[in-house]
């Protein structure tokens, strides 16, 4: 089959986020990352778009997305002093809706710089 | 729907100076006439347009620095306090960006240019200007200390560096140029900087900052940009640059330009020790060319933060003062210093600065030419522009204030000979009108009819700064979004950007220059269009 | 002292003949750190690329990034504020006691040859890593450190810049300020942010089993912190968003698959220089962005009743 190739993508391993990888991707997974280093090249191939667990737990049981949020946006809305931690292996984008999450429930704001 | 009947109006652009006039609102713009909605009855109040803020750091990698060095700050400082809807934030020195918005809608503002923005890092400033809500925002990139303009200036190729100008203004998403120290932030990659306009810059062989100033200056006219180059002069807060400020101003050869923050530009005497003011001459300057405009940058007694792209200029200020002292140089673009700062009445020199910024504002005598700022955050926190409306409208309250400073004062400055009142007219026009009509946004600061429905309305106090920090309404966009001291509304504000023609061959000419200098891939670089919170693309016509 | 003087790294890359690692390992950590920004590239100003420039390792042991570097001084564990508070008095010609030299594990010719060839420097850079910012003495370290390149200015350019790690913790910090003034260790339960690491930090927050429920995005503490930490995480309820089953997931009540950040899910990650750059994924994901995930739970959250009564919007002053 046909790779799609994406130029100039950004790596987020390190903080380097090198922006000038050559990834070839089929459908469900990156084949290539041209550039990478070999911390990127196992971060770009060691990911793929395959369904290998299941949307949501509760409880450890399997479980929808949209049940899962119900539950997750109870436990956070009852407690008296919710935790908002983390945010590395992600985007800006979740960045600012963590944060917003944190300044509506009136709760704890961390990341890993902390530690 | 809305109408405003019964106020006293002042709107300048269209010469109505305190008559009582009705204002219909549709759509967020004004009509002749509605027929339906609320009426707000403002009789015996006092009608402006909107306030207008045409230099200002609000959002971006710099006033981020600043944030991250003031803690301090913002643990003493006003706190809004988080509803069902509306942000948390916190004000002071360096404001986030909810409470920025807050800020300065609570006190009539309802547009802001940020000042300085570095193309590599834009993509960051649009991000946070989409955080500061109700307020509209148009940006400014720095330009006099990029690189490869530079090398093309000093090889005499100037069709090229127009067209990579304009092709960086549409790459970062903004709206006209800021020059900064031109030649002085590239020299200071060196730890250098550039104070004499008709000398060589380091690393240059013939290229002088003079040089870049007139030739920036007609990029921007031949571009048609809508609002003219807006300069920060070389040679910023030492004694003496009045010579440089008024050798700038030569050098324009007639172009258009706005200066910025002039309070920092006007100062006589060899040293600390013999700093006076020059206003008069660079007011008479001003009084003579009314095709020139600029802001105050005033200064006002307390604590702030610096932040410039100047960075020579706070290495300087860090040795002075041994605060904290940040810096960012931008690759091949720009440069950034950032120190706290304090303004003590009893320090000569901060006294100095503090009559000088009020004395441009009351000697240039055309308002159309001389807009409210303080240079946010560096001569004062935005939200302190009451105190400086007071200052202007009340020779009063001068008097009062100069009794505070030190004697020997008194031969250095030309305050206190100064009788000038500003009236509510001229406010309107230094506060809103003036600036819109510089930044080239014709629907802002205008009440007449098409024009955006902005408008900030003031019951009559005796007490002018609690008058002005304190609107019983603020209408941004036709809705009311502060009414009796409380904000009722959060909407979105706009960003103005423009899309400045060049040529197509561009691109193909710069990859190679910037695949040299700069560590980002070339097509990961300009911002995408869908990072922008509502984008409207204003027109730019170029002057062939 | 405080600040930060530092560039993005394209000016290091442009100008930079003089380059400092300190307790870093760029070789294994940050592996295109040496050719894309600080080693190799030419340049205008270095036309020779890596000829041109000095490249000097402190570290307490000769890790593989050593074989890239001119020259590499072994500093006793522990030990690196006071030799960096050696150089900073080097540098202004003050007095220094032999002694206090040697407990340093670096020579007095080391550190004078070193200082000589800072101040021969153009555009001298140093970088830093977790050697240094996470061993004793932490923030203390980096202060010491980010002070001796500032008062470096006084003789040549120089900057310093950390070695930021991990995916986009950059992006956390620049967020978080913009937002809410502050770059981590933030409470709102006062209705607008306060700041104290040490209190409101996480490791901290739970082993004192302050919290009462936790979300945890784009991290795994359950594989990271100290054991006290990870036992209250269990016994509170944990909410998970991960691409993966982490060992968070395994201890959390609520667990979320949700797409990769730059794989499979687009936006912006910011760099090490806080440079933001634009994610292109190049797969389609089966799950969520952790974005519309948590736009989704704050929506739900919103619908629910406020916990803070109707009061004042505004306090002018903290105190």
């Amino acid at each position: 089959m046909t790779l799609t190739v994406v130029n100039n993508a950004t790596c987020t391993f390190c903080g380097c986020v090198c922006d000038d990888i050559e990834l070839h991707a089929d459908d469900v997974r990156i084949v290539k990352a041209k550039k990478a280093c070999v911390l990127g090249t196992a971060w770009f191939l060691n990911h793929t778009a395959e369904r290998k667990y299941p949307d949501a737990l509760i409880d450890g049981k399997e479980a929808t997305l949209d049940e899962a949020i119900e539950v997750a946006a109870t436990y956070l809305h009852e407690a008296d002093m919710p935790l908002v931690y983390g945010m590395s292996n992600t985007t800006c984008e979740a960045q600012r809706e963590c944060v917003a999450l944190a300044d509506l429930l009136g709760g704890l704001l961390d990341s890993h710089t902390s530690l | 729907m809305l109408r405003i009947t019964g106020g006293k109006v002042y709107d300048p652009a269209n010469g109505i100076d305190g008559e009582v006039r009705e204002l219909c609102v549709s759509d967020g713009k004004f009509v002749s006439a509605v027929e339906s909605g609320r009426t707000i009855d403002a009789t015996g109040m006092i009608v402006f347009p909107g306030g207008v803020d045409v230099h200002t750091h609000v959002a971006g990698g710099a006033i981020n620095f600043a944030r991250a060095m003031t803690p301090e700050d913002h643990r003493r400082t006003q706190a809004f306090i988080r509803s069902q809807t509306r942000r948390s934030g916190l004000g002071g020195m360096a404001p986030t960006t909810f409470a920025t918005g807050y800020l300065y809608a609570g006190m009539g503002w309802t547009t802001v240019n940020e000042a300085a923005v570095p193309v590599l890092s834009a993509r960051h400033t649009h991000e946070e200007l989409g955080d500061i809500p109700i307020v509209d925002k148009s940006t400014l990139v720095l330009m006099a200390n990029n690189e490869i303009v530079l090398d093309l200036l000093e090889n005499g190729e100037y069709e090229r560096a127009k067209n990579i100008v304009a092709w960086y203004i549409w790459a970062a998403k903004s709206y006209g140029v800021k020059a900064v120290n031109p030649g002085g932030v590239a020299a200071w990659k060196w730890g250098k900087d550039a104070k004499q306009l008709t000398s060589s810059i380091e690393g240059y062989s013939k290229l002088t900052p003079g040089d870049i100033i007139l030739q920036l200056a007609r990029i921007c006219d031949d571009l048609g940009l809508p609002h003219p180059m807006h300069l920060h002069c070389n040679n910023l807060g030492a004694p003496g640059n009045i010579s440089t400020t008024l050798d700038t101003l030569q050098h324009l050869e007639g172009h258009r330009a706005h200066i910025a923050h002039s309070q920092y530009h006007a100062y006589g005497g060899d040293d600390w020790d013999e700093m006076r003011s020059e206003t008069a001459q660079l007011a008479e300057y001003f009084n003579t060319h009314p095709n020139i405009t600029t802001d105050a940058g005033a200064v006002l007694f307390g604590d702030t933060v610096t932040i410039t792209a100047d960075g020579p200029w706070q290495h300087l200020l860090y040795k002075l003062t041994g605060r904290k002292w940040g810096n960012l140089d931008i690759e091949n673009e720009t440069g950034c210093g950032i120190v706290p700062y304090t303004y003590r009445p009893s320090n000569l020199v901060n006294a100095i600065q503090w009559s000088v910024g009020l004395e441009l504002l009351l000697l240039i005598k055309n308002p159309w030419q001389v807009f409210l700022s303080t240079d946010h955050p560096n001569g004062g926190c935005f939200w302190r522009y009451p105190e400086i409306i007071q200052l202007l409208m009340c020779a009063d309250f001068r008097k009062e204030c100069l009794k505070k400073l030190p004697d020997k004062i008194k031969q250095r400055i030309t305050l206190p000979e100064i009788v000038r009142e500003y009236t509510l007219y001229e406010i309107a026009t230094a506060m809103s009108a003036g600036p819109a009509r510089a930044l080239g946004l014709h629907q802002k600061g205008n009440l007449g009819v098409g024009c955006d429905a902005d408008v900030v309305i003031y019951e009559h106090d005796d007490d002018v700064a609690r008058m002005f920090g304190h609107p019983r309404y603020v209408i941004k966009g036709g809705e009311v979004v502060i009414e009796e001291g409380e904000i009722r509304a959060t909407p979105d504000g706009r960003e103005f950007i423009i899309k400045p023609h060049y040529d197509p061959g561009t691109e193909q000419f710069l990859q190679p220059l910037f695949e040299d200098c700069y560590t980002m891939a070339f097509e990961n670089y300009p911002v995408e269009m869908e990072r922008l919170e509502n984008p409207d693309i204003r027109d730019c016509v170029p002057n062939l | 002292m405080g600040g930060k003087v530092t560039c993005t790294l394209g000016e290091v890359k442009n100008r930079g003949d003089f380059i400092i690692y300190w307790g870093g390992n760029p070789a294994e950590c940050h592996p295109r750190h040496f050719t894309k920004y600080a080693l190799m590239p030419k340049s205008k100003f270095l036309p020779n690329g890596r000829k041109d420039r000095t490249v000097v390792l402190v570290d307490i042991r000769p890790t593989k990034s050593a074989k890239a570097a001119d020259i590499f001084l072994q500093v006793r564990p522990g030990k690196d504020f006071e030799l960096i508070t050696i150089l900073r008095a080097m540098i202004k010609d003050q007095k220094i006691s032999a002694e206090a030299v040697a407990e340093t594990g670096v020579t007095l010719e080391q550190c004078t040859d070193l200082v000589a060839r800072m101040k021969k420097a153009k555009f001298g850079c140093v970088f830093f890593g977790m050697g240094l910012s996470m061993t004793r003495g932490k923030h203390m370290n980096s202060a010491a450190l980010l002070t001796l390149a500032a008062e470096m200015n006084a003789f040549t350019k120089f900057v310093a810049m950390p070695m930021r790690g991990h995916g986009n913790v950059t992006g956390a910090d620049v967020v978080m300020r913009w937002q809410t003034g502050y770059p981590f260790g933030i409470t709102f339960n006062r209705g607008y942010p306060r700041y104290n690491p040490g209190e409101f930090s996480t490791v901290d927050v739970l082993v004192r089993g302050d919290a009462d429920a936790a979300f945890i995005i784009g991290a795994d503490p359950g594989a990271t912190m100290p054991q006290p930490a990870i036992d209250h995480l269990a016994r509170i309820p944990t909410i998970v968003l991960d691409p993966h089953i982490t060992h968070t997931s395994k201890l959390s009540r609520v667990h979320i698959t949700t797409a990769v950040a730059g794989i499979s899910a687009p936006g912006t990650a910011y760099r090490m220089d806080e440079i933001p750059l634009p994610l292109k994924p190049a797969l389609k994901s089966p799950y969520p962005t952790d974005e519309e995930v948590v736009r989704r739970i704050k929506e739900s959250i919103a619908k629910k009743p406020f916990w803070m009564p109707d009061g004042a919007q505004m306090i002018a002053a903290q105190v």
